[in-house]
């Protein structure tokens, strides 16, 4: 199940750094707790946790909000969703994921982070199994960023890699 | 990327799918990809997290799917429902997991995340400035095709509360 102790954490990671970077000022919409699959908007940056917290982060929003983003943050217009800006996308996903690990470190909960992916493509199913999800929009004068946590304590200690032996398949 | 990484990935696709799904795979042609991957049917996604990090995926059909779900299972399904669903990302969680064993026993350490699942044709999944290999798996009953955009990850390995937060004028 996923805890909203969570939440705030990436709530505050994406305001901080949406307003640095981009300069958007964004406003929490209304929280939603959902246990099916969610189908995807046309842009999903992908990040998964693994440690004391564990699962998957997803950001999902438009192509217009993205491209409006990435133009903001590097400070040259783009007109379409080419390499360079799915790179700014993706990296502005890792920045907040980054930055909210960080906080969840500071609340007792180490987790480190994985690679982003981008997944483009609108209404493919994404499903978190067994992870229910926290969704929170983010709503800018750009269009809405929704934030997605599908995310749990985890209660063994992952801090050292694998150790246990492989065992044999019959 | 190291042929180190990779053959664990393939060497434990073949066991588990021989063990659980007893679906014999041939190993088809590999191949370097540095493009989005256009996905199939069914698409199971793991990340690692260590000293190789980055994103493994599993890509299958639709009917290949049912097919090993049905098989671990041990239930004829018709449709690729939520336990099915379970059954596949399930699958690609232990072979990531038994992969990522036989790495450490190479002593490279890493630790994997849950599985997401992505239904759907037609989504692309760029891992950006990650190359992927891709390896199918070819077996009587359609093929599963390991894609790994994996990099060796150099820095030391901080815990997320070593890191100092800078501070930015504009917070």
């Amino acid at each position: 199940m996923t805890n909203v102790k969570f939440l705030n954490p990436f709530v505050d990671a994406a305001n901080e750094v949406l307003l640095a970077e981009a300069e958007v000022s964004a406003k929490r919409g209304a929280l939603s707790l959902h246990k099916s699959a969610f189908t995807s908007n046309d842009i999903t940056v992908l990040l998964s946790l693994v440690g004391q917290v564990q699962g998957v982060v997803l950001y999902g929003m438009s192509i217009p909000t993205g491209l409006e983003l990435v133009s903001r943050i590097m400070g040259q217009q783009f007109a379409e969703f080419d390499n360079l800006a799915q790179s700014g996308i993706a990296e502005l996903g890792n920045v907040i994921t980054g930055r909210a690990t960080i906080k969840l470190s500071q609340a007792g909960y180490s987790a480190n982070i994985s690679p982003p992916t981008l997944i483009q493509g609108a209404g493919v199913q994404i499903s978190t199994l067994d992870f229910s999800r926290i969704v929170v929009p983010l709503v800018t004068d750009i269009g809405d960023i929704t934030i997605h946590l599908a995310l749990r304590e985890s209660h063994h200690s992952q801090d050292d890699g694998i150790t246990s032996v492989l065992p044999g398949i019959a | 990327m190291k042929v180190q990484i990779l053959n664990p990935f393939i060497q434990a696709a073949y066991d588990v799918l021989k063990a659980e799904a007893n679906c014999v795979t041939q190993r088809g042609d590999l191949s370097l990809d540095k493009a989005a991957y256009i996905t199939n049917d069914v698409t199971v996604i793991l990340n690692l997290v260590g000293q190789v990090e980055g994103m493994v995926f599993y890509g299958l059909a639709q009917e290949t799917a049912i097919f090993l779900a049905s098989a671990i299972l041990g239930e004829k399904f018709d449709e690729l429902n939520p336990l099915a669903q379970s059954g596949i990302a399930e699958l690609g969680n232990v072979i990531t997991g038994r992969a990522s064993v036989m790495l450490s026993a190479d002593n490279i350490h890493c630790n994997i995340s849950p599985p997401a699942l992505l239904l759907g044709k037609g989504a692309v999944i760029s891992t950006l400035d990650v190359p992927r290999i891709v390896v199918p798996l070819i077996s009587p009953q359609g093929q599963i095709i390991i894609h790994l955009a994996l990099r060796h990850n150099e820095k030391p390995s901080y815990k997320t509360n070593q890191i100092p937060i800078p501070t930015a004028p504009s917070f």
